[in-house]
């Protein structure tokens, strides 16, 4: 056991609890999604067909081929850009995500881990559409963006990485920016109520 | 005692009568009603002067009932919410409103500055370019402060603004601006489409000219019928109608900028709503049913308090129940205006005279003066009296004979402008329509249309026809299928519009531009002067620079510029509209971020750590970095020289989390560094690292930093913090563009290590005592420039580079970033017994200059591989980025200023960084330069001030002293060029 306190990006930058308007439900909810794996994965040259397959395989799933995500054994696989994915898995947290697709996928892609690298935080709630549009210049109208869409954008001037998982909406931004996100979001949110939840 | 509000018309207008609130005018307390604005309840108060103009501070009433407001700019509000300019005409009325008038000293009645009217003669067209131009010198300190006091409006509060302000983005297939009957229309037959429809007005009730005239709609009145299809429109889900909205700008791509007035209209915004939200609106199609505004007619005094649109009478009796005066004439060259006259007769006022200026006269003119009981006649004003609000005006008939007439209020109008501004932002020219002599949108926009008065269209019908038509064809152009529109295209009037743009007259001076004070005079004398452009006309008299940008005066200035200069005014042209179609504030600009939330923040993962060391942080790029960990009592310097000294002699320790770092994988991951770098990497061996430079295209150092190889095919690549989305972006570029055979991959993985340089004598002591056991580290298993990948404190991952930055024998360990925090703690107490300290940026770049280090001040775009001392690592065996232009001779010649270090001969003299070198005995001027300081630092090793230096034919010149001016400063000090590696200068501390 590593005697190093593992700390998440938002530890101590967002302490739990009602932001903004008070009364009535929060317009937003946020919570931090800590101990996630993260990491990129980008096709080696020539090798797209192999490294489908090899997916295919692993985790039962198909790579999108567009903006969107995909999932299968507990990795999510979200379109970033051509032949670029970034993957996210609950069950293979922190660097044994990145460990498991660079042994899996060997020569057949490059894989780097992020999951220090990354706040991940989910919002939802009723007024969740209103407070993004505040900072996200991306159409979020369901028709439009809808469950199982991703953006690669930017929020508040912020680099942000965005994908909708049911009616919640998932973002992950760099990790230094935490604090800046939080203060954009604290007052993007402010009008309709905003609580911030965290996990153990 | 309020004031009682004598204009009010009792049971006229829309306004809530049974309400009553109140509000100051110039410390007075007044009351109006819900509903109104600031112009309306002054006009019911019988307050017709409102401020001084800009120039001749002549007394100023009311024009307008909009957005086009000239004349009755009022400073809003107190305090830090003060807003000055701020048109009354558009202020909605809330309880408590404080407003003041303009430009006027002592007061608004006697303003002493009015005698600059006096003084006109000599204040015309471009007076400031002829009677300030001689001597030069006093321009600057005389002249111009002298004008700006003179001339302006109003003050802004210089306190910071209290509110915040909201930015948000918006998206619709059908953007509808402006919600008169075409908006309505246009906005209701592509909801009706099923389109996702965002209408936008800047008004607080929709219905544009409806709620000023007093005809009915499909058998309603025109507010009612208005209400009902607001209603209509925003009960459908995809739906909004965005009212205290103006949309100012059309952008590429269907982009509009518009602004929303959140709480304007309220004392102060209501808790966490902001004062104003800036909307981003991409919309498929966009339909600008801007409406028209009336266009002034010019003659003599015209701008005197009373003087009035005629539209915007009828705005005034019908939409807000007031009675702008009790006596009118009208004024006016077309037959609509005659509404005016019914509309003021049915309320009970008196209509004096009907004045026709039109030649051949109007047989409905007459008919209707006949019914209003006024005079019909027909001839022009000539005169109007009442410096302070009109008292009578003198009328000259079309035989010659004058008459003078008494009354308070003239109502005039000269024809109506399509707003067509919106249909110009991206360029398009509006067009010459003769017929109805205005100009009508041109070329518009892809995804534009116009429908209703903006396109020309006059009556209420044609109104509601084309603005359905618009809203049909829109939704359909979005893949929507529409139903047939319903109403039937109404006939296009038949008779041609006769306008009158001025009346010539000897007496008083006739306003074409009322808010920067530019009178027909002004014009004239602009064509005497040779200029015949409208946008030169406009830039040297100023006409429509004003910031209502010349609403209702550019056709004016533009008509007596065709006149004077003998031309078709179709044929002159306009000038040019520019966002924003009406000011802004920089607030709504700014959003969320202003302060410190200019731009975000970017903290390493022990940020929290350092504050706890008591660090002072030094923003680089949006990185905070610790720049030194003073002690109580200790003087800047003195921190430095305590941790430098502290980690040559013991052990130092800093955050390096903020460089660049960038994956780079890949079977051709070697041969690609090879072509980005001037030297090798395909013979790195695995477990080494190595420093690389690389070049921009241009031949000149872009980056430098190590990159280590920890497999075969997967390098890690540090950057300096400065460059590194530079370098990542450059990487990309290379990967895609220049060399795609090549199998590269790239990302950037700086926020996924914490990384902490370890130096000084105990380094190895202290990075050992982190390790867990069985890893080794001693110099022979890990030498200089090894890397590897090891665990710490109980299985943590770790990377580990035997990389030095300050010359001492050092590491650089990483660990994933959320381990920052904890690791550096673990640092610290591993390192007690060793005497280690925390150093900061400042100590870093102390012990980089005593050791030669080039960093942002020598890597400064102007500096070869050759002049930073590194020409020898340029490999002649291969290609790589910036080779063949770096070949080109002149960044060769050894004259070029090259690296040199410089000890100033007095130790205790700072050589400033920007001070110049000359020879010693030469005089300290441009012509004798020989070079420039880039960085410097006092030495604890050498006890000496330092310095780092690009002096010409440097390297060669290792002994010479020279003089180093610094001008800027004000001082010269005598320095000895010597070598830029001040300690240590073969390394050995580095290979211990």
């Amino acid at each position: 056991m590593s005697s190093l306190k593992s700390i998440s990006a938002l530890h101590g930058v967002v302490s739990p609890g009602r932001y903004g308007k008070r009364d009535g439900e929060p317009g937003v909810t946020a919570t931090e999604r800590k101990d996630l794996g993260l990491a990129t994965i980008e096709v080696r040259k020539g090798q797209d067909a192999a490294l489908k397959a090899a997916v295919l395989a692993a985790y039962g799933t198909a790579l999108p081929s567009g903006p969107g995500w995909a999932s299968g054994k507990g990795v999510r696989f979200i379109g970033i850009g051509p032949g670029q994915w970034f993957a996210v898995s609950e069950t293979l947290a922190n660097e044994a995500l990145a460990d498991d697709l660079s042994e899996r996928l060997k020569g057949l892609a490059s894989v780097a881990d992020h999951s220090s690298g990354r706040a991940v935080l989910r919002l939802e709630g009723p007024d969740v559409r209103a407070v993004l549009a505040k900072g996200l210049a991306v159409d979020l109208d369901p028709r439009v963006f809808g469950d199982g869409v991703a953006a690669t954008s930017t929020i508040g001037h912020m680099g942000a990485l965005l994908w909708r998982d049911g009616e919640a909406y998932d973002i992950a931004l760099f990790r230094s920016v935490g604090g800046s996100f939080w203060g954009w979001l604290r007052s993007a949110a402010a009008e309709f109520g905003l609580e911030f939840v965290t996990t153990s | 005692m309020a004031g009682r509000q004598t204009n009010r018309l009792r049971g006229h207008g829309l306004v809530d009568q049974g309400t009553t609130v109140s509000f100051r005018f110039d410390g007075k307390q007044l009351t109006g009603h819900p509903g109104d604005t600031l112009a309306s309840a002054l006009l019911a108060n019988g307050i017709r002067l409102v401020g001084r103009s800009f120039k001749y501070h002549r007394p100023r009433g009311i024009l307008t009932a909009g957005s086009e407001e000239p004349n009755a700019l009022v400073e809003l509000r107190n305090g830090a919410r003060r807003e000055p300019n701020t048109r009354a005409t558009t202020t909605e009325l809330y309880d408590g409103l404080e407003a003041a008038s303009q430009n006027r000293w002592p007061s608004l009645k006697v303003d002493l500055l009015s005698l600059n009217q006096l003084a006109a003669p000599l204040l015309g067209a471009g007076f400031y370019y002829k009677t300030f131009m001689w001597p030069a010198a006093f321009w600057e300190k005389l002249y111009e402060p002298m004008i700006r006091r003179a001339a302006g409006l109003g003050s802004p509060s210089r306190l910071s603004d209290p509110d915040s302000y909201d930015k948000t983005n918006a998206f619709c297939d059908v953007l509808v601006i402006g919600a008169g009957p075409a908006g309505l229309s246009a906005a209701l037959a592509a909801a009706k489409a099923g389109a996702r429809v965002i209408l936008c007005d800047e008004d607080f009730a929709p219905g544009g000219r409806l709620l000023s005239e007093r005809g009915n709609v499909d058998g309603e009145s025109g507010p009612a019928w208005a209400q009902a299809v607001a209603a209509k429109i925003e009960a459908r889900p995809d739906c909004r109608i965005l009212r205290r909205t103006t949309v100012f700008g059309a952008y590429d791509g269907g982009v509009y900028a518009a602004v929303e007035r959140v709480s304007d209209h309220l004392p102060v915004p209501p808790e966490h709503a902001p004062r104003q939200r800036l909307w981003r609106i991409v919309a498929k199609q966009a339909i600008v049913c801007a409406g028209a505004f009336e266009r002034p007619i010019v003659f003599g005094d015209n701008d005197r308090p009373g003087v009035m649109l005629a539209g915007a009478v009828r705005a005034y009796v019908n939409r807000f129940g007031v009675a702008p005066g009790q006596n009118a004439v009208i004024f006016a060259d077309n037959d609509a205006a005659l509404r005016t006259a019914t509309d003021l007769a049915d309320a009970g006022l008196t209509v004096q005279a009907i004045v026709d200026p039109r030649p051949q006269g109007s047989a409905a003119a007459e008919q209707v003066a006949a019914g209003t009981g006024a005079l019909y006649l027909r001839g022009v004003i000539e005169k109007v009296r009442g410096a302070h609000g009109v008292r009578a005006v003198g009328v000259r008939d079309s035989q010659g004979g004058t008459r003078t007439i008494e009354c308070d209020l003239l109502a005039m109008s000269g024809g109506w402008n399509p707003v067509l501004n919106l249909t110009t932002h991206l360029g398009g020219k509006p067009k010459w329509d003769d017929a109805r002599a205005c100009l009508v949108p041109g070329d518009l926009p892809a995804g534009m249309r116009v429908a209703g008065a903006a396109a020309g269209e006059v009556s209420t019908e044609a109104c509601l026809a084309s603005g359905e038509a618009a809203g049909a064809g829109a939704a359909k152009d979005c893949g929507l299928s529409p139903s047939a529109p319903g109403r039937p295209a109404p006939d296009r009037e038949s008779a041609p519009v006769t306008p009158v743009w001025q009346v010539e007259t000897g007496r008083g001076k006739a306003f074409v531009d009322f808010q920067n004070d530019v009178a027909v005079s002004d014009v004239k004398l602009a064509a005497r002067e040779g200029f015949r452009v409208p946008d030169h006309v406009k830039r040297y008299t100023t006409l429509g620079m004003a910031t209502d940008q010349g609403k209702t005066s550019n056709l004016n200035g533009a008509a007596i510029l065709a006149e004077a200069t003998g031309r078709y005014l179709g044929a002159v042209g306009s000038t040019t509209f520019r966002p924003p179609y009406t000011p802004v504030s920089i607030g709504a600009l700014a959003g969320h971020h202003r302060g410190t939330d200019f731009r975000p923040t970017r903290l390493t993962p022990s940020h929290r750590w350092a504050e706890e060391q008591g660090a002072v942080f030094v923003e680089v790029g949006m990185w905070m970095r610790a720049l030194m960990f003073p002690r109580p009592g200790e003087s800047a310097q003195e921190t430095v020289n305590r941790e430098v000294a502290n980690t040559r002699a013991h052990v130092g320790v800093c955050d390096v989390s903020t460089l660049g770092k960038i994956d780079v994988q890949g079977t051709d991951a070697a041969a690609f560094l090879d072509k980005v770098y001037i030297n090798g990497f395909s013979k790195l061996a695995v477990g080494k690292a190595r420093y690389g430079l690389m070049l921009r295209e241009d031949g000149f150092a872009m980056d430098d930093g190590t990159t280590a190889r920890l497999a075969e095919d997967h390098f890690y690549m540090t950057t300096t913090t400065a460059n590194a989305a530079r370098v990542s972006q450059h990487l990309e570029f290379c990967q895609q563009v220049l060399w795609p055979e090549l199998d590269v991959q790239t990302v950037s993985a700086t926020e996924q290590w914490a990384q902490y340089a370890v130096a000084g004598p105990n380094a190895r002591a202290v990075i050992a005592a982190l390790l867990d056991s069985g890893q080794d580290i001693s110099n022979d298993a890990f030498p200089y420039m090894a890397c590897g990948t090891f665990t710490v404190c109980g299985g943590v991952p770790a990377r580990l580079f035997r990389l030095s930055f300050s010359g001492e024998l050092a590491y650089e360990i990483g660990v994933p970033a959320r381990y920052g925090d904890g690791l550096i703690r673990a640092i610290l107490e591993a390192g007690a017994e060793q005497g280690i300290a925390p150093y900061g940026t400042e100590a870093l770049g102390v012990m980089r200059i005593e050791k030669g280090h080039a960093a942002g001040p020598e890597l400064n775009g102007q500096t070869t591989a050759h002049d930073l001392g590194l020409g020898r690592m340029m490999s002649k065996k291969k290609d790589f980025v910036g080779r063949v232009m770096g070949e080109r001779e002149a960044l060769n010649e050894s004259a070029r200023a090259a690296l040199v270090g410089l000890k100033p001969l007095d130790p205790k003299v700072r050589v400033g960084a920007g001070a110049h070198l000359v020879s010693k005995g030469a005089e300290a001027v441009a012509a004798n330069d020989q070079g420039y300081v880039t960085s410097q630092a006092y030495s604890p090793e050498l006890k000496s001030f330092i310095a780092l230096a690009m002096l010409f034919d440097g390297p060669a010149r290792h002994g010479e002293v020279l003089k180093v001016c610094d001008p800027l400063r004000g001082n010269e000090t005598l320095a000895e060029v010597c070598s830029p590696h001040f300690v240590d200068p073969d390394g050995e501390r580095l290979r211990v």
